[in-house]
């Protein structure tokens, strides 16, 4: 193990740098295929107000934060549904909403103490035990939604107007896989913020998804693809002392672009 | 066990369908015929009990399966033409448990059966219009229900695909299925056991020689019937919006 990693916080940030990504390749392939990574970033987003308010009102910041992303993601649904608003301007319109609350319960109500950089990009070497059960739990949850639901996320992300007919449980499926999302979003605020939440659950996927002939080879390319850049991100953030998340998003959107250029 | 439809009327917050009756036996194709909006699809989605009835009553000896139009489909999903067929297991499998052996078995068998034994890895966006729409076939064939409704299906695709597909057509009514082929084609519609003209509302039923006179021709197409000289055949011109 190199040096930086033998420090109990850094070993910390590996175990959760890892943990997160298999949620990545379970759940950031379907965020890809399901084109939901709009959606993933608002919920992230959305959760800012829920972390500034769990210091003060002293409750765990997961709470809050899974909180608030349901309130958001409601809120979208709910917008969408009365087809008075289109969806990609719910979604919009909610997430500029839910990082103005933020900011202004972050700097004029609580005056929160832990400030408002690391709750939007995150602090993977501030990480304690209850983060990583967290994010393993979610991992297992995910893992087991996975294996009862991945046909049905299959047929409704192949065929949308079909899967219904083919006697899939279209409605179980989707809101199953939102509330998985939200619930992964959540875990991955501590290590990389509110706003970078896609770093880790988007972009790898979205990388590989341009080489990937099969879902298996998708997930498990993410997975892999997820932990290399989060490691490596993590390594260059200790050696050059910046931040984490910031990165960890910059070494995966350089990725990405590379694997783009290679496979025009 | 026939497909019995009753005064049929539906939709969400009006009747977008009414007035659709017919009776059909077992081993019979039928076509739908009508212009783009009359009904088609809508007719299929209340056969499918995904369209609220307001009216009327359906009858079905099981679940029907079902054959979009291909462009329903998402061609940058990366499955296989194996994998798509599968999905037609789908129903009957028990979401703990993976697609039994048989069906796996099933699934190659249909694919040959379509004509596409040696596509089965291929992926599905990279086939053809035609072999996409014989693989949404198969699909519908592993469901294995006595009745399948087909969207559209020899639209846009290349004749090889198309003589192929109407021939199986012949057996699969041979097995004794029925068959409902929405077509905006009435020479298409003339070659089946029966036809239902939908504009909205049902403007005909019953074998293709008797009922696709020009009458019925015009109330069901409207402005967007030509009569060919001589008054015996005409073509839909469809308008398509964009």
């Amino acid at each position: 193990m190199p040096a930086p990693f033998d420090t109990p916080f850094m070993q910390r940030a590996l175990v959760e740098a890892l943990l997160l990504a298999g949620l990545a390749g379970v759940l950031g392939s379907w965020i890809v295929l399901r084109r939901f990574a709009f959606f993933t970033h608002g919920v992230g987003t959305a959760a800012f107000p829920g972390l500034v308010v769990a210091g003060p009102a002293g409750v765990a910041p997961q709470l809050t934060a899974l909180g608030a992303a349901l309130v958001y993601a409601g809120g979208v649904e709910w917008l969408a549904r009365t087809r008075r608003v289109a969806s990609d301007a719910a979604t919009g319109l909610m997430l500029v909403a839910a990082l103005a609350i933020g900011v202004v319960l972050a700097s004029d109500v609580f005056a929160s103490g832990a400030g408002v950089d690391r709750l939007l990009f995150g602090s993977l070497i501030g990480l304690r035990d209850r983060d990583l059960w967290l994010t393993a739990a979610a991992l297992g949850g995910a893992l087991a939604l996975e294996l009862t639901l991945r046909r049905a996320w299959l047929a409704r992300g192949f065929d949308p107007t079909t899967a219904r007919a083919l006697g899939v449980r279209v409605a179980l499926a989707d809101r199953a896989l939102l509330l998985a999302v939200a619930v992964a979003a959540v875990v991955a605020l501590d290590a990389v913020g509110a706003l970078l939440v896609t770093a880790v659950l988007v972009i790898p996927a979205a990388t590989v998804r341009l080489v990937a002939p099969s879902v298996p080879s998708l997930q498990l390319g993410t997975a892999a693809l997820a932990a290399v850049e989060s490691v490596t991100g993590l390594w260059l953030a200790y050696e050059l002392n910046i931040g984490p998340g910031p990165a960890i998003a910059v070494l995966g959107g350089g990725v990405f672009a590379a694997v783009v250029a290679v496979t025009r | 066990m026939s497909v019995r439809v009753h005064d049929l009327a539906g939709g969400y917050t009006a009747e977008v369908i009414t007035g659709v009756a017919f009776d059909l036996e077992p081993g019979t194709i039928c076509a739908v015929l009508g212009p783009n909006g009359g009904g088609k699809t809508t007719l299929f989605r209340a056969l499918l009990g995904e369209l609220p009835l307001r009216r009327g009553t359906v009858s079905l000896p099981a679940r029907p399966a079902y054959v979009p139009q291909t462009d329903r489909t998402r061609l940058d999903f990366p499955v296989s033409a194996l994998d798509v067929v599968l999905m037609g297991a789908y129903g009957r499998t028990p979401a703990w448990r993976r697609v039994a052996r048989a069906d796996r078995d099933a699934a190659r068998a249909t694919l040959e059966r379509v004509g596409l034994g040696d596509r089965a890895r291929r992926r599905f966006g990279a086939l053809s219009g035609g072999q996409r729409q014989r693989v949404l076939i198969a699909r519908a064939l592993l469901q294995d229900s006595p009745v399948i409704l087909l969207d559209e299906p020899l639209s846009g695709v290349d004749a090889a695909s198309a003589t192929r597909i109407e021939a199986l057509f012949g057996e699969l009514r041979d097995e004794g299925r029925v068959l409902l082929v929405a077509t905006h084609d009435v020479e298409q519609a003339r070659r089946w056991d029966r036809v239902v003209c939908l504009h909205g509302r049902q403007i005909a039923f019953g074998p293709p020689d008797e009922t696709l006179t020009t009458d019925v021709l015009t109330r069901t197409y409207g402005g967007e019937l030509v009569v060919l000289p001589g008054g015996e055949r005409a073509i839909a011109v469809e308008h398509h919006r964009h």
